[in-house]
């Protein structure tokens, strides 16, 4: 009762954010509002599927299925707007590139839901979806006119297909774990794994940790809506002072579960893993206070630079990255502690393993022909803009090695007869490197591909 | 021909066409090319900035294992050719028994068969002819052709659809093939490269990638080139007017812009970038003479070197023009070719005073002499030369990649979403001469979507049974002895 007094509240305080939003801006249907509702309406589906979680309440999850139509059809309007005023469609930037993906993300749970009847496939791809409208609140979202080389029909095919792609593998690697929930892998399985995700992405925060105890992240021109650079692709670093040490803490916290899990295993002592669950319990909170802190620094305040004189500000918009590694980390494990309170009820209602098994097969049956497709036609548009159809750069090569991996998928499967497990943890890399190819590219390396 | 199984060769040709080395290729390349993203690699960056990535130990290493250039590297083409050899292997020693097996279609099932199949059903019949009859009607009714198979005694039924699917798997590796082919040929053949021209220029000159210049038969000639740009500044358009020409003939003109180039002879032509040389073309100033000078106010235009009279005694001289320019320890540097900052320097002679002034705009403190100038200058105008960069390919082996790909749509397509599927139907008797219809089905892939078709086709037989055996006395069609199994 309380989580629908809860849920309900913070609803009606984002409508009343929502009604100021439209007196301020006096009109109801702009882009900015309609974008507003779709994450009104996906947090609100995402927080009744974690809700479900919570109190194991079934009709939550159809009121979730509801708020998720809700979304989409407020996020078609968002792209259609968006459209109409761009002039193209939305794949120019990576504001646009999120707008696209949230909406196959919904648009795919939906189809998840009715067609193959995965009913709680919303709560993985919900939070997904809330992230990606959350980050587009932070992006420049004027519409930007395009640059010479993303003029031309080939883009937005290749962007099409890349969005329908990776949301198909997105899909896959959903139904990969609930498969690996009905194959009765052990929950202390599923700790280890978030747990060392957790780790992974607090370790990956932590190489920005400056000597005395700040957190480097990049500058932000907030007039020119950019991030600034000390000279060309080199860009200026700014030191938020503290924010380093409470990185470190949350670090502590993510890895304490991790620790407790191996020393359960080593000294072959169960209890352990109650403390680890508390302990994953207690890590949410401090993750979620990691959250704020980021977002109250990066939002106000000057902070000095080791590279050059003077105080600088920065914004969220400048740390996406970081962001949305936070973000993820927190729904990860509240995804892990789902798991842990309500794992007998999502038993019931997911389908059986054998048939989790054959649909992740057929998602990825749809999954790689759209790859395939999806590099071709951007070979074609390379060799249109740039002359050459395939240069080795970054994003093309990681492209390839993804397609190779799901290749890999199908191969044995189909001449190895591998199902089950095996199977489901080869589609689990496979969505990792989609992972990689979409943002680690993109951040961590540079290239041609750099804007998207 | 008695080929021993142990033979050096056939064991090669067996370990090639292996799944297990075809997965192992598949990893190595995998995890070179990955090396290959987070690896500086040469001619794409810089030697500044690799030196200042790796240690010289480090950055020896790399160079010598070629982890610098890996895409080219002779191991690396190596193992893409072990790739493609072991495609072939694999495609050759199973497509023997692939090609048998779409060649001869199983039209009659034997009784070995008819046991085994998986997916089977019986329907009890009265009567051959009209049992038959009924299955021929069903196929109808779902769109399925039918032939008749005669057997020693009576004739069966057999039904297919897309055999290709077959060969599906074949069709996408050949697919690979080509494409693996193209790129091949392209690394052996073909050359990209770089050509800058300004307005009124031509050349036939190309700076090839790997450092080479490279002469074609014919030349191409700027005739005009220009950008547009977007309110704040980004780039809109860029595009330039190009004529081909061969022995002074103009054999054809296109105006080009990014994403539609102009291509003669397999030689491509692509508007890759536009921008200021930095050179000075013109810079039109005002000269006024300084207080108690003798002279006149007028309009002067330079150019790079040029001298212009001001007045009889008065001459001045462009030395030096900066488009970006910097100043370090009293000297004067330029910082990019991007006309940001511009600065010029010009000598003002005096012949019978015989002074000789340094003039800078803008005035720069501690090197400009110009209030010893006998004139001051303001500029009006500044006109910097344009040129426009054109990337040229030429990739002969384009069109077999691009045939790859098609080819591989197409093969997907039938890999995924055609399925070959049979249908058998025989009359049989059973130990106790009891006459029924075995109906049998195989599909090679989407084997549930395949039961629920047969169910569907093993109810409509019955269907077509029912009004045939109503009219005989109120027997009904035994459907109990009806089994469907399936896996």
């Amino acid at each position: 009762m309380t989580l629908v007094v809860g849920v309900g509240l913070s609803i009606a305080f984002l409508l009343f954010i929502a009604f100021l939003n439209v007196v301020k801006s006096g009109n109801i249907l702009s882009e900015a509002n309609l974008l507003y509702a779709a994450l009104v309406f996906y947090a609100g589906a995402g927080a009744l599927y974690l809700g479900f979680g919570v109190t194991g309440t079934e009709s939550y999850i159809k009121f979730a299925s509801l708020a998720t139509w809700a979304g989409l059809v407020a996020n078609t309007g968002a792209v259609a707007h968006r459209w109409y005023e761009a002039g193209h469609p939305p794949f120019a930037s990576l504001y646009e590139m999120l707008l696209s993906f949230v909406w196959t993300l919904a648009a795919l749970t939906l189809i998840a839901e009715k067609k193959y009847g995965v009913k709680v496939i919303g709560t993985v791809t919900m939070p997904v979806a809330i992230v990606g409208v959350v980050l587009m609140q932070l992006l420049r979202s004027e519409v930007r006119p395009l640059v010479p080389a993303l003029q031309s029909t080939w883009l937005h095919v290749h962007v099409t297909l890349a969005m329908l792609a990776y949301a198909a593998c997105a899909l896959s690697f959903a139904l990969a774990m609930m498969f690996l929930i009905q194959d009765k892998i052990r929950t202390e399985t599923f700790l280890a794994a978030t747990s060392i995700f957790t780790v992974g992405v607090y370790a990956a925060i932590l190489g920005r940790f400056e000597r005395w105890g700040g957190l480097n992240v990049v500058a932000w021109d907030a007039e020119n809506k950019t991030e600034m650079f000390i000279s060309r692709g080199v860009r200026l670093f700014v030191t938020i002072p503290d924010l380093g040490w409470l990185m470190l803490l949350v670090f502590a916290a993510v890895a304490a579960p991790l620790v407790l899990y191996i020393l359960s295993i080593t000294r072959k002592n169960g209890s352990f893993l109650s403390i680890a669950n508390r302990a994953v319990f207690i890590s949410i909170l401090l993750q979620s206070l990691a959250l704020v802190f980021f977002l109250l620094r990066t939002r106000n305040g000057q902070y000095p630079s080791l590279d050059a004189e003077g105080l600088y500000p920065t914004s969220l918009a400048a740390s996406p990255f970081i962001l949305s590694a936070l973000v993820g980390g927190i729904f990860a494990n509240l995804l892990y502690l789902l798991l842990l309170w309500r794992r007998s009820d999502l038993e019931r209602l997911l389908p059986d393993a054998d048939n989790l098994d054959r649909i992740t097969y057929k998602t990825i049956c749809i999954a790689f022909p759209l790859l395939t497709l999806m590099i071709a036609a951007g070979a074609y548009w390379a060799n249109r803009a740039w002359g050459s159809y395939w240069s080795w750069d970054p994003k093309e090569t990681w492209a390839a090695i993804t397609w190779l991996v799901y290749a890999g998928y199908l191969h044995m499967r189909i001449t190895r007869g591998w199902r089950g497990r095996r199977a489901a943890y080869f589609a689990i890399l496979g969505f990792a490197v989609v992972m990689f190819t979409f943002f680690g590219v993109t951040y961590l390396l540079p290239g041609l591909h750099a804007y998207a | 021909m008695a080929l021993s199984l142990r033979t050096a060769p056939r064991k090669i040709w067996q370990t090639l066409s292996s799944i297990k080395t075809g997965v192992v290729l598949i990893i190595l390349v995998v995890i070179f090319s990955a090396a290959g993203t987070v690896i500086l690699q040469r001619p794409a960056t810089d030697p500044d900035d690799m030196a200042r990535a790796y240690s010289p130990a480090m950055l020896r290493f790399l160079d010598v294992t070629g982890l610098t250039d890996v895409f080219h590297t002779r191991w690396f083409v190596a193992l893409m050719v072990l790739v493609s050899l072991s495609i072939i292997a694999a495609s050759v020693e199973r497509f023997p028994n692939a090609w048998r097996f779409f060649a001869r279609p199983y039209k009659s099932p034997d009784e070995g068969f008819r046991r085994v199949l998986p997916t089977q059903a019986h329907i009890s019949i009265t009567d051959e002819e009209q049992g038959l009859g009924a299955a021929e009607r069903a196929f109808r009714h779902m769109h399925y052709k039918s032939e008749r198979i005669v057997r020693t005694d009576s004739f069966s039924l057999f039904s297919e659809r897309a055999r290709i699917s077959e060969m599906a798997v074949y069709i996408v590796h050949a697919s690979l093939l080509l494409i693996f082919l193209g790129g091949i040929v392209d690394a052996l053949y073909g050359w990209r490269g770089f050509m800058m021209l300004s307005p009124g220029s031509s050349s036939n000159q190309i700076e090839v990638k790997d450092g080479t210049v490279r002469t074609l038969p014919f030349s191409i000639r700027c005739d005009g080139t220009g950008e547009e740009t977007y309110t704040d500044g980004t780039p809109k358009k860029w595009w330039s007017k190009l004529a081909v020409v061969d022995e002074g003939r103009e054999l054809s003109s296109k105006e080009i812009v990014v994403n539609d180039p102009l291509v003669h002879n397999g030689v491509r032509f692509y508007q890759a970038s536009y921008g200021r040389t930095g050179k000075l073309d013109r810079l039109t100033l005002a000269a006024t003479p300084a207080e108690g000078t003798k002279g006149t106010a007028q309009e002067i235009s330079l150019a790079p070197n040029q001298i212009v009279s001001l007045d009889p005694d008065t001459k001045v001289q462009m030395a030096e023009f900066i488009p970006d320019f910097t100043v370090q320890d009293g000297h004067v540097y330029a910082r990019s070719n991007d006309v940001v900052n511009p600065a010029v320097h010009m000598i003002v002679t005096s012949v019978k005073a015989n002074k000789v002034v340094n003039y800078w705009l803008p005035e720069i403190p501690g090197v400009n002499e110009n209030a010893s100038s006998p004139y001051t200058f303001i500029p009006k105008d500044l006109k910097t030369g344009v040129f426009t960069g054109l990337e040229v390919s030429h990739e002969p082996g384009q069109w077999s990649v691009w045939a790859g790909v098609i080819l591989m749509a197409i093969g997907l397509t039938f890999v995924f979403y055609v399925v070959h599927m049979r249908f058998w139907v025989v009359p049989v008797r059973d130990a106790r001469g009891n006459l029924s219809l075995w109906v049998g089905g195989a599909a090679n892939r989407n084997r549930d979507a395949f039961e629920q078709t047969f169910k569907q086709f093993v109810e409509q037989i019955q269907k077509e049974l029912k009004p045939q055996t109503a009219a005989a006395a109120d027997k009904a069609p035994a459907i109990a002895d009806t089994t469907v199994a399936g896996r």
